[in-house]
C-alpha cells in the first residue's frame, strides 16, 4: 500500500475512533450505566486530568512532584466554600456559586500558588525536589484545618445533593443527563477533554518543545534561548492548575473537599501511579492511567470482600506486575506492541529470513 | 530520515486508538447493569399509617424528597442497612464491630427475622471501608443513598465521620441510626434524623473521673493527651469546663495527630510534669501506645483513658501499663468470668464463636469491641421492632422515643436506655471501671452511675450545637 494511502487509512481510522469514543462516552455510558458506574469512571477522568497536570510538569519538563495532592486540595476547597458559603468583602457579598462560575477562580488560585511554588523549585532538582514538594502535601492539610472551618468538622467540606445538583439549564438542555451522577460524570468528562486538547497543543507548542528540551538537557536549552525560569515555573503553574481543576472535579464526584491527611498524600501517589502506569510524556496516557489506577483499586477490592485488608497488597502487587510487564506505561507498551507487529508483518512480507531490526524509541518522547 | 517522519503520526495515533479501544472494553467488561431511572416502589399510596394522627413532634418530613412513608431499601421482606468503618488502615482493628454486629443479625434472621408493624424481615448489612477518613465515609454515604439500596445507616464509626455526613443525611431523611461515637454534638436538635450510640457521652465520662478524683485526690494535677480532631476536642473542652471552681488543675495538654497512633513524645512531654492524673483521649491504638510510654517514662499516674478503647486487645496490647487504668462501659465485659453464666452473654459467647471458627483478635468473643457491635445490632433490632410502621420516620421516631430499654445485647444489668423529644443521649448508664491487667478483665468500680437526661447539663458551652 503506498504511503499516502497508509497515512489516509490511518486518519480515517483515528476520526473514527475518536468519534466512537466521544459518543460512547458522552452519551451512551452515561445515559445507560448505574450511577456507581458513572461515579467510578467520573473518578478516573479527574484523576486523568490531575494525572496530565503531573504530565506536564513531570513527563515533559522532568520535573518531579509528590505533592500534587496539596494543589488537588486546594482546589476542591476553592469551589466547595465558594459554593457552599457566602462571603462579605469590601462591601461586596458574594458566594453560592455555582459549579461552572468556581472553575474560574479555582484555576486562577492554583496556577497562582503553582507559580509560587515553582520558584524555589528553580533552585532544587530531582530527590531534592520531590521532597519540597511533600512538604507541600504536609502543609496542606495543616493549614486546611486550622483556617478552614466547614460545615463537617475539622477537616471536610462537606456539601448536600442539592447544592451539586445539574442547573437547570443543563437539565432543561438534556433531560436525560440531569441526575447528579449524570451532571458531575459530564462535567468530568468535558473537562478531560479540553485538558486532553490542552496538553495537545502544549506538547506540539514552541513551549512543549522548550518543556522536552529543558528536561532533556538545561545548558543546552539555555544556550538556544530558552528561558529555563520562565519554562519551568510556567509548567509548575499550568500543572497545579490542572490538579487545582481535577480537585472542583472531585467535589463534584464525592461530594465534599477533604484536607485529610492521609488523602492527600494518597492522592499525589495516586497521580504519579497514574501518570507511569498510562506513560509519561504522553498525550492520552494520564487519562488511561485514571482508569487504571480506580478499577485496579475497585477489583482488588471486589475480589476479597471479606478481607479489605488485602487490597492494598494486591494493588501493589498489581502495581510492580504492570511496571515490569509495561516499563514505559500502557502507550509506550501499546505502542511497542504496535511496532512490533509492523515490524514482523514487514519481515514476513519482504523475506521470512531478514534480520530483525532494532527497536525504535518511542516517538514523542 | 524524510520515510521515517512521514510513517511516525500514523503510528502515533493508531497505537493511541489501540490504547482507547482496550479502555473502552475494559470498562464495558467492568461495568455490568443498566441504568435505571425508576423511583424505589412506594407501598400503597402513601398513607398506610396506621393510627391516624401520629404526633410526629421530632421528625418532621415535610421536606423530605420522598415523603413520610419512605421505604426506600426494603424489598421484599429483607431491609437493607448500610454502615461504613474503618475495615482497614490504621484503624482496621474497627473490623471487630462489624463482625458482633454480622452475627447479632445472623442470629436474628436464622430466628425467623425482626418483626416490624406485624411482618417478619431479614436484615442484610452493606459493609463499607472508609479508612477512618471523613471525606471517604461521606463518598461511602453518597453512593449507597444514590443507589437506593439502603434503608438507613447504622453505627457508623467516628465523630468526624458522622460530621461530614449529617447535612446530608438530614436533607435526604435518612435515618443515621447509633453514630459509633459519644460526641456531645448528636443532642442538637437541628439534626434530627442522627442518634448517636450506646456508647457513653464524653462528657459524662469526663464527668465521672473527675467525681472521682474530687474524691480520691481533690488537688491533684492533670495531664491531657488528645486525638486532633472534635473527639479529642470534646474531653478537653469537657474537662477544662468542669475543674472550674475545683482544685483540680489542667497542666499540660498534648495534642496527636489521629492519622496515626505515634503518641510516645506527646506523653514523655506530659510524664516531665509529673501530673497525678493522666487523661488519654485517644482512639485505638494509640491508647495502648499512651500506657505504655508513660510506664516508659517512669510515670504511673491515676490514668483515665476513653470508654471508645474498651478493649481487651487494646488493653493487651498495653500489658502491665494498663494495669489499674480508669474507663467507663455501658455493656458487660466478655472478658470478665463473671458474667460468664449470665444468659445474654451465653447466647452472645455462643454465636460469636459459631460465626468465627478461627479465634484472631478481631474474632475473639472476649473482645469488648466485638461485644458493642453485638450490643448495638441489638439496639437496632429493638428500635426497628418498636417502629409503629416500616419506614424512615417512623424508624427514626422510634430511635427517639426508646423507653426503659433493658437486656439489649450485652447491656449491663439494671441499666435502662431512655430516649425522648429532649433528650436524645442513650448511654446515659454505665459502669465506671478499673483495668485488672493480671486477670486480663475489667473490675466494677463503685455502683451503675445514671447520669439519665443529664448529658447536656454537663456539657459545656455550646459544644452540643457545635458545628
Amino acid at each position: 500500500m503506498p504511503r499516502s494511502q497508509q497515512r489516509l487509512l490511518g486518519l480515517a481510522v483515528s476520526v473514527a475512533v475518536v468519534a466512537v469514543l466521544i459518543v460512547w462516552f458522552g452519551w451512551i455510558f452515561p445515559t445507560n450505566y448505574k450511577s456507581a458506574d458513572t461515579r467510578l469512571v467520573a473518578q478516573a477522568f479527574y484523576i486523568g486530568v490531575a494525572a496530565m497536570g503531573l504530565n506536564i510538569l513531570t513527563g515533559y519538563n522532568g520535573q518531579v512532584s509528590i505533592g500534587h495532592g496539596a494543589f488537588f486540595g486546594v482546589g476542591a476547597y476553592t469551589t466547595a466554600l465558594l459554593m457552599d458559603h457566602e462571603y462579605t468583602f469590601l462591601g461586596i457579598t458574594y458566594g453560592h456559586v455555582s459549579f461552572l462560575g468556581t472553575l474560574l477562580p479555582c484555576a486562577i488560585v492554583t496556577f497562582v500558588i503553582g507559580a509560587l511554588v515553582g520558584f524555589p523549585a528553580l533552585r532544587v532538582k530531582g530527590l531534592y525536589l520531590a521532597l519540597v514538594t511533600l512538604g507541600l502535601a504536609v502543609i496542606f492539610p495543616d493549614l486546611a484545618t486550622r483556617f478552614v472551618k466547614g460545615t463537617g468538622g475539622t477537616s471536610l467540606v462537606a456539601l448536600t445533593p442539592t447544592e451539586l445538583a445539574a442547573p437547570s439549564w443543563f437539565a432543561d438542555h438534556f433531560p436525560s443527563l440531569s441526575a447528579q451522577d449524570q451532571w458531575a460524570y459530564t462535567m468530568c468528562f468535558a473537562l478531560a477533554i479540553v485538558g486532553l486538547v490542552g496538553v495537545w497543543v502544549i506538547a506540539r507548542s514552541r513551549f512543549g518543545r522548550s518543556l522536552i528540551a529543558v528536561r532533556d538537557h538545561e545548558a543546552a536549552a539555555s544556550s538556544v534561548g530558552i528561558d529555563l525560569a520562565r519554562t519551568k515555573v510556567l509548567a509548575f503553574a499550568l500543572s497545579a492548575m490542572y490538579a487545582g481543576i481535577a480537585g472542583s472535579l472531585s467535589v463534584l464526584v464525592l461530594f465534599n473537599a477533604s484536607a485529610d491527611k492521609v488523602e492527600t498524600f494518597q492522592n499525589s501517589i495516586e497521580f504519579l501511579v497514574a501518570l507511569v502506569i498510562g506513560g509519561t510524556a504522553t498525550v492520552i496516557g494520564p487519562i488511561i492511567g485514571g482508569f487504571a489506577v480506580v478499577y485496579i483499586d475497585k477489583w482488588t477490592k471486589d475480589a476479597f470482600p471479606s478481607k479489605p485488608v488485602l487490597s492494598p497488597a494486591i494493588f501493589g502487587i498489581a502495581l510492580i506486575v504492570l511496571m515490569y510487564v509495561l516499563p514505559d506505561g500502557v502507550v509506550g507498551g501499546s505502542r511497542r506492541l504496535f511496532a512490533w507487529s509492523r515490524r514482523t508483518l514487514q519481515t514476513r512480507r519482504a523475506s521470512p529470513a531478514a534480520p530483525a531490526t532494532p527497536a525504535t524509541p518511542a516517538s514523542t518522547r | 530520515m524524510n520515510d521515517r517522519r512521514n510513517a511516525r503520526p500514523f503510528r502515533a495515533r493508531a497505537g493511541g486508538a489501540v490504547v482507547c479501544l482496550v479502555a473502552v472494553s475494559l470498562l464495558a467488561a467492568a461495568c455490568g447493569g443498566n441504568r435505571s431511572t425508576a423511583k424505589p416502589a412506594d407501598n400503597g399510596g402513601g398513607t398506610t399509617t396506621p393510627g391516624g394522627t401520629t404526633s410526629s413532634t421530632i421528625i418532621d418530613t415535610s421536606a423530605c424528597p420522598n415523603g413520610a412513608n419512605d421505604t426506600t431499601g426494603v424489598s421484599g421482606d429483607t431491609i437493607t442497612i448500610g454502615t461504613s468503618l474503618p475495615l482497614s488502615g490504621v484503624y482496621a482493628a474497627f473490623v471487630a464491630i462489624k463482625n458482633g454486629e454480622q452475627a447479632y443479625f445472623d442470629y436474628v434472621n436464622a430466628n425467623g427475622g425482626v418483626e416490624v408493624a406485624g411482618k417478619k424481615y431479614k436484615i442484610k448489612l452493606k459493609a463499607m471501608d472508609d479508612q477512618y477518613i471523613a471525606s471517604q465515609t461521606s463518598t461511602n454515604v453518597q453512593n449507597m443513598l444514590s443507589a437506593n439500596n439502603v434503608f438507613a445507616l447504622f453505627n457508623v464509626v467516628g465523630t468526624k465521620n458522622n460530621l461530614g455526613i449529617r447535612d446530608l443525611i438530614n436533607a435526604q431523611c435518612v435515618p443515621d441510626l447509633f453514630a459509633a461515637s459519644g460526641a456531645t454534638q448528636w443532642g442538637n436538635h437541628s439534626f434530627p434524623w442522627l442518634v448517636g450510640s450506646e456508647l457513653v457521652p464524653y462528657p459524662l465520662e469526663v464527668k465521672t473521673f473527675v467525681e472521682y478524683l474530687k474524691k480520691t485526690k481533690p488537688n491533684a494535677t492533670i495531664a491531657v493527651l488528645k486525638a486532633n480532631d472534635d473527639f479529642g476536642q470534646s474531653y478537653a473542652d469537657t474537662l477544662n469546663d468542669l475543674i472550674k471552681g475545683t482544685q483540680l488543675k489542667v497542666v499540660k495538654t498534648q495534642e496527636y495527630d489521629n492519622t496515626g497512633a505515634e503518641v510516645k513524645t506527646q506523653v514523655q512531654s506530659l510524664a516531665a510534669t509529673h501530673a497525678d492524673a493522666f487523661v488519654v483521649a485517644a482512639a485505638l491504638l494509640a491508647c495502648p501506645n499512651a500506657l505504655t510510654a508513660a510506664s516508659d517514662a517512669n510515670w504511673h499516674p491515676i490514668t483515665y483513658m476513653s470508654g471508645t478503647c474498651v478493649s481487651k486487645l487494646l488493653f493487651d496490647l498495653a500489658g502491665k501499663a494498663a494495669d489499674g487504668v480508669f474507663t467507663v462501659t455501658p455493656l458487660l465485659d466478655p472478658a470478665d468470668p463473671g458474667n460468664a453464666d449470665d444468659p445474654a452473654m451465653k447466647l452472645y459467647t455462643q454465636q460469636i464463636t459459631k460465626q468465627f471458627p478461627s479465634k484472631t483478635a478481631t474474632t475473639d468473643p472476649h473482645e469488648g469491641i466485638i461485644a458493642y457491635g453485638w450490643t448495638t445490632a441489638a439496639l437496632l433490632v429493638k428500635t426497628l421492632e418498636n417502629a409503629k410502621a416500616l419506614n424512615r420516620a417512623s424508624v427514626m421516631e422510634s430511635a427517639r422515643a426508646l423507653t426503659d430499654l433493658s437486656g439489649v445485647g450485652l447491656q449491663l444489668h439494671d441499666s435502662k436506655w431512655n430516649t425522648n423529644a429532649n433528650d436524645w443521649f442513650i448511654g446515659e448508664t454505665y459502669q465506671f471501671i478499673k483495668w485488672d491487667a493480671t486477670a486480663g478483665h475489667s473490675v466494677p468500680v463503685g455502683p451503675l452511675t445514671d447520669e439519665d437526661g443529664k448529658t447536656a447539663e454537663v456539657t459545656p458551652g455550646n459544644l452540643i450545637n457545635l458545628k
